[in-house]
């Protein structure tokens, strides 16, 4: 048995595929969590069924890359039940989408979810009625607490074809051009919503409506942003990589596993080869596992909580409004804050999220800027807590090349590649308290994704580093590199290993530059230079395929040249100015 | 169809051909007779209304001041249909076709200033502007405003959405931005925060613009 989730954007879907399947996906509180279908299989009074989630539509004509893939799925044929999720609260604009959902002729159960809501504003459903005038099964949930979702099981099984008698007296011809059709459904809709819902109660203003408006006015929003952005950087800066690194590379790895795994290995193992590909200088326990675990797994935990409470607030998708003039300089709109806020948890994933945005054009600029100017949570990590070792001066220096480099190249970019800006639509979910359940299960997710795709990456880069380091490959890259890293950066030569690494996974590079810097080989300006290259440095390799898969390989490979090119040159230029300030006007900037 | 209404039937013809920028003769004299049932080009080349050479045909300007009236009327008609009495565009045609030829220059003012002197018809093709449009701009506020004018706080109904691009339109209306529903401005920058039933929405002012409301509930 085949079913489908469809529904309007940010309505619960993936909480729904969760709770029937058991399974994990991503959930938060902002359209566009789910750009892709996630598969899954649940079972339920001894039957068997496979789940399809996908992402939000809110209507069959398709605007953008992620309604499509909705589109794709229900047009494929071989699907035995429909279930349309719905915002309770919401419900005639649901029932537009029911009402494009009929025509498919598909058995479907109506599940007004997040009835929570509704009955807290003092609206009710008449579910029976409702139920009755559609010919189908309507079902009230609320996914989050698993209310309901047992009945929605039960429902599945008894999933009809919805009369289309509604729509045949109303709309008579569906062959009308799209925009008259549309107005027609507004009108049935909007009758059948008059018809089952009552007000029992009038709308008062909750605490949670306050704070959702004043996110979103400059005067309260930009003090907003900057506390919060002050809290991630105590959090995860500070907190993270300054306490929680000390105590995992210090005591847990340089106290009890380190020596613990050099006294087995010295025990058993004799062969001196394998002892050094082992705990060497480019030891896998020794370089790869210390980084993995002890520098950055800390970091990237603790950025995962602070971002996942963010996701699940509602409070990102107000930043769309705050922004929105920022990113016009740079031919797009407010909404690719989204991809690039979600590109500070992960760029892999966020390079996906860019199907959001409407037009091509956009989606290359986004997909540019997030492999140029976005850090990813674990490197941001790294470099918060190198910065924060060093001055808040440093951080802000950091902070203010890396948005004038972004906005320069989104400004230049948007100039050179041709197509058109999308016009700024978007829609604003309430403030929610995010829950600690689903904080926990997407912080686990994410954690069992950056050790399945980080760790051997590590492992590999650390190998790679050995074996050149044997035959001698290593020395002479770096004796390459040496006139950009050198003379151009001013760096160490052992630098450069950092830099090559970071072709891996930048955030394996930014750990080598912090390794470097506790061994005071580096001194602030050379810290905040490294630190500013890494940052623009070229995508990891996870990142490199995803913007392959969606952009082309000519696109993906015109923007990691770009990349590593500017990333350079702005290196070089900063170094220039921080070394004129200190050294010829005697200015201590850092 | 008398006389009067012939002559400006076929002027406002070769304006739509003009603003297509096909003027070619033969073709427009064609339109020109399924129209009107009679050939005509000649009696307003005699009339003064337009100059025609072997392939072009061209307005002059005492015949622009007749086509202009009557595209505007016309246009004003098909908006008045739409916007106000939510007539489909089958329906629309044919009666704006007729009652345009009866409108005095006094009832035309009053639908341009009752619509806010739009810009375009439901087409989106340009209605010249009349006296009333200047006198107005700036000066009078008039009952169905774009919604970029509202202040936060206050409240008003969908009259129209008017953009030229159909999958904005049909964007929009899929996120309940449809005539007949109230909507309420929570605050208008950095951009304009709209609340639609239990949908909040955030909009650039270009397509603020875009949205006509009249005030109030």
């Amino acid at each position: 048995m085949n079913i489908v989730l469809v529904g309007n954007p940010n309505v619960g879907k993936s909480v729904i595929f969760n709770a029937l399947t058991g399974s994990y996906v991503m959930v938060s509180n902002y359209p566009g969590t789910t750009v892709d279908i996630s598969k899954g299989t649940g079972r339920f009074a001894n039957h068997k069924f496979s789940v399809i989630d996908t992402p939000g539509v809110n209507s069959l004509v398709v605007h953008s890359e992620d309604e499509k893939v909705t589109k794709d799925v229900l047009s494929r044929g071989g699907i035995n039940c429909i279930i349309q999720v719905a915002d309770a609260k919401n419900l005639k604009r649901s029932l537009l989408l029911t009402l494009e959902l009929i025509e498919l002729k598909i058995p479907t159960v109506l599940n007004l979810n997040m009835s929570d809501e509704s009955r807290e504003r003092g609206l009710s459903i008449d579910v029976k009625k409702l139920s009755q005038r559609l010919g189908i099964d309507v079902v009230e949930t609320v996914a989050v607490t698993g209310e309901g979702i047992k009945k929605l099981k039960e429902a599945i099984f008894r999933a009809k074809v919805p009369k289309s008698d509604i729509i045949l007296s109303e709309i008579g011809d569906v062959n009308d051009d799209k925009i008259i059709l549309l107005k027609k459904r507004d009108r049935i809709a909007d009758s059948l919503t008059k018809y089952v819902s009552s007000i029992s109660r009038p709308l008062q203003k909750r605490v949670s409506e306050v704070i959702g408006r004043l996110a979103i006015r400059p005067l309260t929003g930009i003090p907003l942003l900057i506390l919060t952005l002050v809290f991630m950087y105590l959090f995860v800066g500070k907190l993270a990589a300054g306490k929680g690194v000390d105590f995992f590379e210090n005591i847990i790895f340089g106290r009890y596993v380190n020596p613990a795994l050099a006294g087995i290995i010295e025990r058993y193992i004799h062969i001196d080869i394998v002892k050094e590909i082992l705990v060497g200088d480019y030891g896998i326990i020794t370089m790869a596992f210390t980084y993995a675990f002890a520098i950055i797994l800390p970091i990237v935990t603790a950025f995962f909580l602070f971002f996942g409470i963010l996701e699940d607030s509602g409070y990102l998708p107000r930043l769309t409004v705050l922004s929105d003039r920022v990113f016009k300089t740079m031919g797009l709109n407010g909404r690719a804050i989204l991809p690039m806020i979600l590109g500070l948890g992960c760029g892999t994933m966020a390079t996906l999220t860019a199907r959001i945005l409407d037009t091509k054009k956009e989606r290359i600029l986004v997909a540019l800027l997030l492999a140029l100017a976005v850090p990813c949570s674990a490197q941001l990590g790294v470099v918060m807590g190198m910065l924060g070792s060093l001055s808040v001066k440093a951080l802000l220096i950091w902070l203010f090349t890396i948005l004038l480099v972004m906005i320069a190249v989104g400004w230049g970019a948007s100039k050179i590649i041709p197509g058109t800006r999308s016009p700024f639509i978007q829609e604003i979910p309430p403030i929610r308290m995010p829950q600690i359940k689903n904080i926990a299960a997407k912080t686990l997710a994410r954690l069992k994704w950056y050790l399945k795709e980080a760790v051997p990456l590590f492992v590999l880069g650390t190998f790679i580093l050995f074996i050149s380091d044997k035959i001698g490959i290593l020395k002479w890259t770096e004796n390459i590199l040496d006139p950009v890293v050198v003379n151009l950066l001013n760096l160490p030569q052992k630098a450069a290993e950092s830099f090559i690494i970071g072709f891996l996974r930048r955030d394996y590079g930014a750990a080598g530059l912090y390794m470097l810097a506790k061994a005071g080989e580096l001194n602030n300006i050379q810290i905040l230079v490294s630190l500013v290259v890494i940052t623009l440095f070229v995508p990891c390799v996870a990142q490199f395929f995803v913007t392959v898969k969606e952009r082309g390989v000519k696109t993906a490979c015109l923007i990691a040249g770009f990349v590593s090119i500017s990333a350079f040159l702005v290196g070089y230029i900063l170094n220039l100015a921080l070394r004129y300030l200190v050294f010829n006007l005697g200015i201590a900037v850092i | 169809m008398d006389r009067k209404q012939k002559i400006e039937e076929a002027l406002s013809i070769i304006w739509e051909e003009r603003e297509k920028k096909s003027c070619g003769r033969e073709e427009i004299k064609k339109k020109i007779f399924e129209k009107v049932k009679e050939d005509i080009l000649e009696d307003l080349i005699k009339e003064g209304s337009i100059i025609a050479d072997n392939d072009s045909v061209k307005i002059t300007p005492e015949g622009e001041v007749i086509a202009r009236d009557i595209i505007r009327r016309q246009r004003l008609a098909e908006r008045l249909l739409t916007d106000v009495l939510e007539l489909d565009r089958g329906a629309m045609d044919s009666s704006a076709c007729e009652f345009e030829h009866i409108l005095s220059k006094e009832v035309e003012e009053s639908i341009c200033t009752l619509l806010g002197h739009p810009k375009e018809c439901p087409h989106g093709l340009l209605i010249p502007p009349g006296d009333c449009c200047a006198k107005a701009k700036g000066l009078l506020e008039s009952i169905v405003i774009p919604l970029a004018k509202l202040k936060p706080g206050e409240t008003a109904r969908i009259v129209y959405v008017l953009t030229r691009e159909h999958p904005q339109l049909h964007k929009l209306m899929s996120l309940g931005i449809v005539p007949g529903v109230l909507i309420s401005v929570h605050q208008i920058f950095p951009s304009f925060v709209i609340q639609v039933a239990e949908t909040q929405l955030a909009l650039e002012k270009d397509i603020a613009n875009e949205i006509y409301v009249k005030r109030g509930q």
